[in-house]
């Protein structure tokens, strides 16, 4: 893998006490910038993270997972990142792929690596959730025109470049789709590769419900107005 | 005058009078004031010559003076709150700004 301090990991969090001690410190065996974002937990979550070795920013009051990104990536370009990853917090996506996330970046190949689940693998993915994905895909490439196969996977990789000209305006879920966009604007060449996404009852808890769907279409669309 | 006449009539005068200090003082913008006195005048017009309301209804074909006045507070109704929405919107990212900035300053200042 690249420099160890070349590369920075975001991981948005809010209210992940109980899991991200044991995220950030799987991700520590490869990198060692870690920028835990608190976005206004009520919990522990900033010192279970900080406990385990990550830098911790903390939201004074909670703006959304992708108001939590930007505000990672903005300080990762301040400390001087090359790369800069993002990564879930609550233990669906996992460290090893960080290798392969980050290898097409050093290669020269891309400016942004996109991870797939479609390519790689989902463990006990919801039947549900599979087909709202899988919508989510073909809303995602209609709008956006990028060929993609996974939408809304929170792990990725952006090169200083591509993370400078990227700026996330959705602060909560449609961040996704509005990335997606500012890739297609920034025409910077882009890849996917497979990676590991497992569901765990945790994560099932944790994560969006079908029904948040039409909210997230909703937000994106208006986001599209406001400017 | 009817009742309701003698009570709308006067409580529009004033929140024209209001609207026009306000314009005055530059607590609200130009545009947005003739727009408010706008809605004030058809308002006191409406409730002082009813039958205004009728002949305006059938010319855009619709039945009666009343419906009109239905139709058209529903729809300013729904253009406000739309406008309100991305006034919403546009604060909400305000306010991420600013809560991001304290964030990353903090860290700065822990460093």
């Amino acid at each position: 893998m690249a420099e160890n301090s070349d590369v920075w990991v975001v991981v948005p969090a809010f209210n992940e006490s109980t899991a991200i001690g044991a995220v950030i410190s799987d991700l520590r065996h490869f990198a060692s910038n870690i920028v835990v974002v608190d976005d206004g937990s009520i919990d522990e979550t900033a010192a279970a993270a900080e406990a385990a070795g990550a830098r911790v920013l903390r939201h004074v009051v909670n703006r959304g997972q992708g108001a939590a990104l930007q505000t990672g990536i903005e300080y990762s370009l301040s400390r001087g990142a090359r790369i800069i990853v993002t990564f879930d917090s609550d233990g669906q996506h996992s460290p090893a792929d960080l290798p392969i996330l980050v290898a097409p970046l050093l290669e020269g190949k891309a400016d942004i690596v996109l991870g797939s689940r479609f390519l790689g693998s989902a463990d006990r993915m919801p039947a549900l959730r599979r087909v709202l994905l899988r919508i989510a895909v073909f809303f995602t490439r209609l709008m956006s025109g990028l060929k993609i196969t996974d939408a809304h996977n929170g792990l990725r990789a952006f090169s200083r470049r591509a993370a400078s000209m990227i700026h996330i305006q959705l602060d909560r879920m449609a961040h996704a789709s509005e990335l997606m966009d500012q890739i297609r604007r920034s025409g910077l060449p882009y890849t996917e590769v497979p990676v590991h996404v497992r569901y765990t009852q945790y994560s099932r808890e944790k994560g969006q419900r079908g029904v948040h769907a039409l909210r997230i279409a909703f937000d994106y669309f208006i986001g599209k107005w406001v400017r | 005058m009817t009742t309701f006449q003698s009570i709308g009539l006067p409580l529009l005068a004033v929140l024209a009078l209001i609207t026009v200090v306000a314009m005055v003082r530059h607590s609200i913008n130009a545009r947005a004031g003739f727009g408010w006195l706008a809605v004030w005048i058809a308002a006191a017009t409406a409730i002082a010559r009813p039958s205004i309301t009728i002949t305006v209804a059938h010319a855009l074909g619709i039945g009666r003076g009343a419906d009109l006045v239905l139709y058209c507070a529903i729809l300013g109704m729904l253009i406000g709150f739309f406008f309100i929405y991305i006034r919403f919107k546009r604060l909400d990212r305000e306010i991420t700004k600013v809560v991001r900035h304290i964030a990353i300053h903090q860290s700065e200042r822990g460093d």
